[in-house]
């Protein structure tokens, strides 16, 4: 098991010494995160907000697609952008195939299932007495959805860091899209991957140790938030 | 005369298929008291959410001051506001719940000022209770900020659904005072769904009896429910739990409800007509209308409650009070099948 704690030691000394391989994985994690969470959360929201809120013929089979896309496997997910990226598929002109916007479409499709799913979970819960509150105080209908949606922020941010979760940590979307290649598209769990492989624990380890940063500074920020109410 | 505050023509409501109101025309004028009885699931809610633009109707037309309203109209969503039955207030603190409708309206008001007239109103301290958190404040206090920022928005009409239900006898106090002062202060209509009937009789200038979604007299009618038995060959009623027996004619269904006219004939029953039928019971309330200033008794027959109107003289000529044995007469002929 030494070789273990000697990867943990390594870590440190890859991270504290600026270890620019080490860097570019966080980056690109970073970079492909933003984008993906960042489009799934101005998609994902509204439409959870529409499916949580509204009562609509064939709401209930729409919920049960979206609940199950929400445990969509990353491989799948992989190999179904990879057929649109690819030279020969329908989006090949694009050529983002094994490019950091091609991966952000891959996570953007595993992260949207969970957003709209955890919001309209939230909007649902609200209790119904809030509509006619917002309304009988003179709001038009932008405003009783903005303060809705306000209302449900709780619920909505859990939904949220659910799914950055899921997409700071997925690996097969990463490397079937991105290719895992160095310098470009090796983002932290496909460099750990790789490492572990090639038996280098001491940089698997320090991208995990640097993973479990990132999520720790995102739920402190949080519950910070939460804090202020 | 005015034009009516609202104006309600042809209006029919219904939840999932089924009629919960239906009322062909009914005008409320500005700045009157409007008092709403009706037993739960008469359509006094539903009502008061037709009226406070929450919903639509199914069918017929609202008209606010003349122009026709539905819900977000921006000709009456600054003028008109309701207060739900049970309190209910935003994840906010009570400043940001009270400021709320303030904000939303947008115009550069004095929110801060606004807020604090309008907590002191409902007797809240705006030191004290400005930063408190909504989940920190008890029912009362929940309601009475609920109140207040309704109150803050200085409205045309206060429409409150049963304000003072859920609520300790302090609290209920203070709501009732906060809603008649926005009526002397502002001209605010107040339209009132409650159960407490003596005070809808003190301070409303008319009163609405809703049952079965239908709007039917004063609300000073005593209604009789079902189910009724056969009481011998031809006689139909009740036996009540003093003994006595409340006949009707033959009712439509067993469970059809009777309207009762009845009259106060005397401390010991001694003049009684022919055809009348007389219960003896015990008065359990008194009332004054205060628009008219007629007096109204509550009198208790085994486990019923019948309302009586007393005259003027009957007034002069009886001391009544609570506990008294009186009696009462009605008529078969004159009982009405809702």
């Amino acid at each position: 098991m030494n070789f273990l704690l000697e990867g943990f030691f390594q870590a440190f000394d890859l991270l504290l010494s600026g270890n620019a391989e080490t860097y570019s994985a966080i980056w690109a994690t970073v970079t492909v995160s933003s984008y993906s969470i960042g489009s799934s959360l101005l998609i994902g929201i509204p439409l959870g907000f529409c499916l949580g809120y509204f009562d609509f013929r064939g709401k209930k089979p729409l919920r049960t697609i979206v609940d199950t896309m929400m445990a969509l496997p990353t491989v799948f997910i992989g190999l179904l952008v990879y057929a649109f990226l690819t030279h020969r598929g329908p989006l090949g002109n694009f050529a983002l195939l094994f490019t950091l916007p091609g991966i952000a479409i891959g996570q953007t499709i595993l992260a949207l299932p969970i957003v709209i799913g955890l919001s309209a979970t939230a909007v649902e819960s609200l209790d119904p007495k809030l509509r006619i509150t917002i309304m009988s105080m003179g709001a038009n209908r932008r405003q009783l959805f903005i303060s809705s949606l306000w209302e449900a922020r709780h619920g909505i941010l859990a939904g949220a860091i659910a799914a950055y979760g899921r997409v700071m940590t997925e690996v097969g979307i990463s490397m079937m899209v991105g290719g895992n290649i160095k310098w470009h598209t090796r983002t932290i769990t496909t460099a750990i991957a790789l490492e572990t492989n090639k038996g280098q624990f001491g940089m698997g380890v320090a991208l995990g140790l640097v993973l479990l940063a990132i999520a720790f500074a995102v739920n402190v920020s949080v519950s910070f938030l939460r804090r202020r109410d | 005369m005015d034009t009516p505050i609202y104006e309600i023509r042809s209006l029919n409501h219904s939840y999932a298929g089924k009629i919960v109101l239906s009322i062909e025309h009914l005008t409320v004028q500005p700045a009157s008291i409007v008092g709403l009885v009706g037993p739960n699931g008469s359509g006094k809610s539903s009502l008061l959410r037709l009226l406070g633009l929450i919903e639509r109707p199914t069918q017929g037309k609202i008209l606010f001051n003349g122009r026709l309203v539905e819900p977000f109209s921006d000709e009456a969503r600054f003028q008109v506001t309701l207060l739900p039955q049970e309190p209910f207030l935003m994840k906010r603190n009570v400043l940001n719940n009270v400021s709320y409708g303030l904000k939303l309206r947008g115009n550069g008001m004095d929110v801060g000022q606004r807020a604090k007239e309008a907590l002191s109103l409902v007797g809240l301290p705006f030191k004290d209770f400005v930063r408190r958190p909504w989940s920190a404040l008890s029912g009362g206090e929940a309601q009475r900020v609920a109140l207040a920022a309704r109150l803050a928005l200085k409205p045309k009409v206060l429409l409150l659904d049963e304000p003072t239900a859920s609520v300790d006898a302090a609290s209920a106090q203070l709501i009732k005072e906060a809603s008649l002062r926005a009526r002397q202060e502002l001209g605010t209509t107040l339209i009132i769904a409650s159960h407490d009937w003596q005070w809808l009789y003190e301070i409303c200038d008319a009163i609405l009896h809703l049952f079965k979604g239908r709007i039917f007299g004063t609300g000073r009618e005593t209604i009789i429910f079902g189910p009724w038995q056969k009481l011998g060959t031809e006689k139909w009623g009740k036996i009540l739990s003093d003994g006595q027996r409340l006949l009707v004619p033959a009712p439509p269904n067993q469970e059809a409800a009777a309207v009762i006219d009845v009259w106060f004939v005397s401390e010991d029953g001694s003049t009684i007509a022919g055809e009348d039928i007389v219960l003896g019971g015990t008065v359990s309330r008194l009332s004054l209308e205060r628009k008219t200033g007629q007096l109204f008794a509550a009198i208790l027959v085994g486990d019923l409650s019948f309302t009586v109107e007393l005259t003027s003289q009957q007034g002069k000529e009886h001391t009544l009070f609570p506990g008294k044995t009186i009696f009462i007469r009605y008529r078969l002929d004159q009982i009405k099948w809702i």
